[in-house]
């Protein structure tokens, strides 16, 4: 197994390869960083929604509690798939990246949105109550009062949460998305022993994730409010 | 636009779904169960192991939790072959989502031996306490209502995390739900229900847990 290893490398480290593995680990980075980027706006909104208390809202909290729940308790793969044959009846012509897209932003919303929510719930009571004792405004209340205080409690968990979602997206490939996993299994095809191509895919998805989540573990700790008031 | 849902197409299929879920919840409970066992090991060995066991731990536990399940799984199954080891893809996806939930289950169970005292410990040393005693009897009880939340989560993320034996071929939830999908071609209906399905089974596991982490270990957790 070795010998054919080492006869296949020179081959597979050849210009077209390379640039294939490449692009496909930018797509896989695309993917991910776009979609939770969109998903943590909607994200936001819902969680917005859902600390209102007008009673007119009542359906419309109903709805984004029932979307939040319901899209956390459904994989990827399923969703992905049910994103793909609507995708069939209602655009033709969408990319399959489109699709994808759509699949990630649908998940990343459901849980952008609890990890807002439960940023904005870390925030002292006492501070929605002395904005409102000052006449702001909800939005006037979030933009002034609330996320300056908030964002801190929120960006670490969702950064985690986009670092977990581009190994996710390596279920993409299914769909026909050409990202890192979809590269590998075409090089494969190509000939290519699957140790070399699989591990060499790996290596590279460990490459993109491995520096963002110390990042992540940096970011938490130096943004991280502790409880006993030291910052 | 021109697309009727028809449902009554795929209702007959129903069993046949409900039989996939209880292979996903089998194949969720056996990696989980074996996870818990590699995770506990791998906890000892990175909060008490010497310098190189703490080293190899964390290579295991960084390697498995920066790339993806996914392909993870295909390295098992098609590479391996190569090397001569032949797995079917039932062991293939048992394997690896019971390597990689082992990393995840690393992290949880060594934060929660964080969580115990260090004069706990001595306690139990001065007790005459082996390691295993001490990790059983001191850290374990103590343990379990700190941990007891993030692993009924990662039990079902990992329940979600089973769909991707589909792709191996192994007929549970999701592979059932291509078959019918081959037989019938009411996509959008199949996947749906599919989703729904997935839905009710993780609020089912979600109840069962909650309720017995109240019964045995007292501890509150919210099913929402």
């Amino acid at each position: 197994m070795l010998t054919r290893l080492a006869e296949e490398l020179p081959q597979f480290l050849g210009y077209y390869n390379v640039m294939l593995l490449l692009k496909a680990a930018l797509i896989t980075l695309a993917l991910s960083a776009v979609g939770c980027s969109l998903g943590l706006m909607i994200g936001f909104f819902i969680a917005m929604v859902r600390v209102t208390r007008a009673k007119l809202l009542v359906p419309v909290r109903a709805a984004c509690i029932a979307y939040v729940e319901f899209f956390r308790r459904i994989p990827f793969l399923v969703t992905l798939m049910v994103v793909f044959f609507v995708y069939q009846v209602v655009g033709r012509n969408t990319t399959v990246f489109t699709v994808a897209l759509t699949a990630v932003c649908l998940i990343a919303t459901s849980y952008t949105a609890e990890i807002v929510r439960s940023g904005l719930e870390s925030v002292n009571v006492k501070q929605w109550e002395a904005a409102e004792t000052m006449n702001l405004n909800l939005l006037q209340t979030l933009w002034w009062v609330i996320l300056p205080q908030a964002w801190k409690v929120i960006l670490p968990p969702a950064f985690s949460f986009f670092i977990l979602f581009i190994k996710d997206t390596a279920l993409a490939s299914q769909i026909g998305v050409v990202e890192l996993t979809y590269a590998g299994k075409v090089l494969n095809n190509k000939g290519f022993s699957a140790v070399l191509v699989f591990g060499c895919v790996l290596l590279l998805y460990f490459i993109i994730s491995y520096p963002l989540a110390r990042f992540g573990v940096w970011m938490e700790k130096n943004l991280g409010v502790s409880k006993t008031g030291k910052r | 636009m021109q697309y009727t849902l028809q449902f009554g197409q795929v209702f007959p299929y129903l069993p046949y779904l409900i039989g996939g879920a209880w292979i996903s919840l089998q194949v969720a409970f056996l990696a989980f169960s074996g996870g818990m066992a590699i995770g506990l090991l791998g906890a000892m060995g990175k909060t008490f192991g010497g310098r190189f066991t703490r080293g190899a731990v964390g290579a295991y536990v960084s390697f498995f939790t920066n790339t993806p399940q996914l392909v993870q799984i295909y390295f098992l199954f098609f590479a391996l072959p190569e090397a001569g080891i032949l797995l079917s893809s039932y062991e293939a996806v048992l394997i690896g989502m019971t390597l990689n939930a082992g990393a995840y289950l690393t992290e949880i169970q060594r934060a929660g031996f964080i969580s115990v005292h260090r004069s706990e410990l001595e306690a139990a040393e001065t007790m005459g306490m082996s390691l295993f005693q001490s990790v059983w009897y001191v850290i374990m009880p103590h343990v379990v209502k700190v941990l007891f939340p993030p692993l009924s989560n990662l039990y079902i993320i990992m329940t979600l995390g089973t769909s991707m034996a589909a792709i191996f071929g192994l007929e549970e939830l999701t592979g059932r739900a291509f078959n019918v999908n081959a037989i019938t071609f009411r996509s959008i209906e199949i996947f749906s229900l599919t989703a729904g399905l997935y839905f009710l089974v993780t609020v089912a596991a979600s109840l069962t847990l909650t309720l017995l982490g109240r019964w045995l270990f007292r501890v509150k957790a919210k099913v929402f």
